[in-house]
C-alpha cells in the first residue's frame, strides 16, 4: 500500500532533508520516491542542493513536490501524519492509493537487458523516461 | 466614459484600475535605469542603443498623410531595435496576470506589441521606451518580488504551489528571497544570465495586501462566480457571439 505526501508548498533542500531522515528511519515505511518539479544541473561550487540521508550526501535534482511512501500497515499513516505536522506548518495532504508501479514493464527489460536483472526494490523507483546512466550509479562487478 | 471591465467586486475595481490610463498606480519601490537594464539584458548600462536603421529625420521618407499624423516613439525616431521584457504571475493572488497585462498595456502605452499566453505575456517596443516601460511596469503595483517574475525564458512556474518561503517556483532562481534582509535580490537577468551586482527589488507584499491588490478572481479569495455583473456580461457576450456566429435574420 501507497501513501502519497502532498505538502501545500514546495519544499526547500532543509525541510526535505530533515522530513526524509525521520520518515527513513520508521520500520513501516518500506520505500520512498521524491517528486517535484526539475531542478537545472547543478553549477559548479554552490551546495544549497546537497542533503544528508542517514550519513549519505545526495544531489536533490528535483524541488520537493510530493513524497510517495510504500508502507506495510495503515497505523503507520497517523505516524506519518504526525511527523509532518511538525516539519509541514503550511498545511499538507495525506493520500492512500497505489502511486509507486509494482509490475516490470517491457522498458525496464530493455533498460535492464532482462527483466531478471532488475531487483524487486528498484521497480518503479526511477525515471521511465531518463536515461539510466543520469539517475543512477553502476558499479562494475571485476571478474 | 470608457467601460474597461465589468463586475462589482474588488478584483473587478483592480481590473479597472490597471486599465484606465487615467488612474495613478500606487509606486511600491525605487529601481535605477541601470538596474532595469542589467535585469532586461539586452545591452550592458551606459553602452549606445544599437540602431536598425538611421534616425527618421536623416531617412528620405515617402509623403504621407498617416506619416504626418502619427507622432513617432523616441525610440523610432532614432531607429532603435525592438526588445522585449517578459513578465509570469503566480495563480496565488498575483497583482496582475496575463490577459489584465495586454489590456492595460494597450490602454497605458503607445507604440507596444503586448503578446499573451497562458502563464507569461511579454511586451515588445524599441529599446528605449522599453526600458522607460519597464521600470514603471517594476516600481509599480504590477508587480510583486515573490508573485511575480521577470522571466525571458523558462518561465515555467505560474501554476505550481509556492516555494516554502513564499516565492514562485522558478527553475533557474532568478529571483532570491535574502533571508537576512527580507528582500529580494534579481541576481540574474530575464534569461538566467548572471548578474555581476544583485539587483534588490524590495520586499514583497504579504498576503493581505496581495488579496487587497489582486486582479485574479479564486475560490478562496473572490470567486467569479460570485460577481454578479461580470458574470451577466459574460452571458451577454457568449449570446450575441453565437446569434452573430448563426447569422439570424
Amino acid at each position: 500500500m501507497d501513501i502519497e505526501i502532498f505538502p501545500h508548498r514546495l519544499l526547500n533542500p532543509e525541510t526535505t532533508e530533515q522530513l526524509l531522515n525521520e520518515l527513513e528511519v520508521m520500520d513501516g515505511v518500506k520505500r520512498m520516491v521524491v517528486h517535484g518539479p526539475r531542478l537545472p544541473p547543478e553549477e559548479a561550487g554552490s551546495s544549497d542542493r546537497t542533503i544528508t540521508i542517514q550519513g549519505e550526501k545526495l544531489q536533490l535534482q528535483v524541488q520537493t513536490g510530493r513524497i510517495l511512501l510504500e508502507i506495510d500497515e495503515e497505523e503507520t499513516i497517523d505516524e506519518v501524519r504526525a511527523i509532518c505536522e511538525n516539519y509541514l506548518p503550511f498545511g499538507f495532504n495525506i493520500y492512500v492509493g497505489t502511486f509507486i508501479r509494482k509490475e516490470k514493464t517491457v522498458t525496464d527489460d530493455i533498460k535492464y537487458a532482462g527483466l531478471d536483472q532488475i531487483p524487486e526494490e528498484m521497480i518503479g523507483l526511477t525515471d521511465q523516461n531518463a536515461k539510466l546512466s543520469e539517475r543512477a550509479t553502476v558499479i562494475k562487478r571485476k571478474d | 466614459m470608457a467601460q474597461y471591465y465589468p463586475g462589482t467586486t474588488k478584483v473587478a475595481q483592480n481590473r479597472r484600475n490597471f486599465s484606465d490610463p487615467d488612474y495613478e498606480l500606487e509606486k511600491l519601490r525605487e529601481i535605477s535605469d541601470e538596474d532595469v537594464v542589467n535585469i532586461l539584458g539586452h545591452r550592458a548600462p551606459g553602452e549606445e542603443y544599437p540602431s536598425v536603421h538611421p534616425p527618421l529625420e536623416e531617412m528620405d521618407e515617402p509623403d504621407d498623410a498617416i506619416r504626418e499624423m502619427v507622432v513617432p516613439l523616441d525610440g523610432a525616431k532614432a531607429g532603435d531595435r525592438v526588445r522585449y521584457i517578459q513578465f509570469t504571475d503566480s495563480m496565488y493572488f498575483a497583482p496582475a496576470q496575463p490577459f489584465l497585462r495586454s489590456r492595460s498595456y494597450l490602454c497605458r502605452f503607445r507604440g507596444a506589441d503586448a503578446g499573451t499566453l497562458s502563464g507569461r505575456q511579454i511586451i515588445e517596443t524599441r529599446e528605449r521606451d522599453l526600458e522607460k516601460y519597464s521600470k514603471y511596469l517594476l516600481e509599480t503595483e504590477y508587480f510583486d518580488p515573490a508573485r511575480s517574475g521577470i522571466r525571458g525564458k523558462t518561465v515555467h512556474g505560474h501554476s505550481l504551489r509556492l516555494d516554502e518561503d513564499g516565492m514562485m517556483f522558478d527553475m533557474l532562481r532568478r529571483l532570491i528571497l535574502n533571508k537576512d534582509t527580507g528582500k529580494v535580490e534579481a541576481v540574474k537577468n530575464q534569461i538566467g544570465d548572471e548578474l555581476d551586482e544583485p539587483v534588490v527589488l524590495g520586499e514583497p507584499l504579504d498576503e493581505a495586501t496581495l488579496k487587497e491588490k489582486t486582479t485574479i478572481y479564486r475560490k478562496d479569495g473572490e470567486a467569479y462566480r460570485d460577481d454578479k455583473d461580470a458574470v451577466e456580461i459574460l452571458h451577454r457576450i457568449h449570446v450575441v457571439r453565437s446569434e452573430a456566429g448563426y447569422s439570424p435574420e
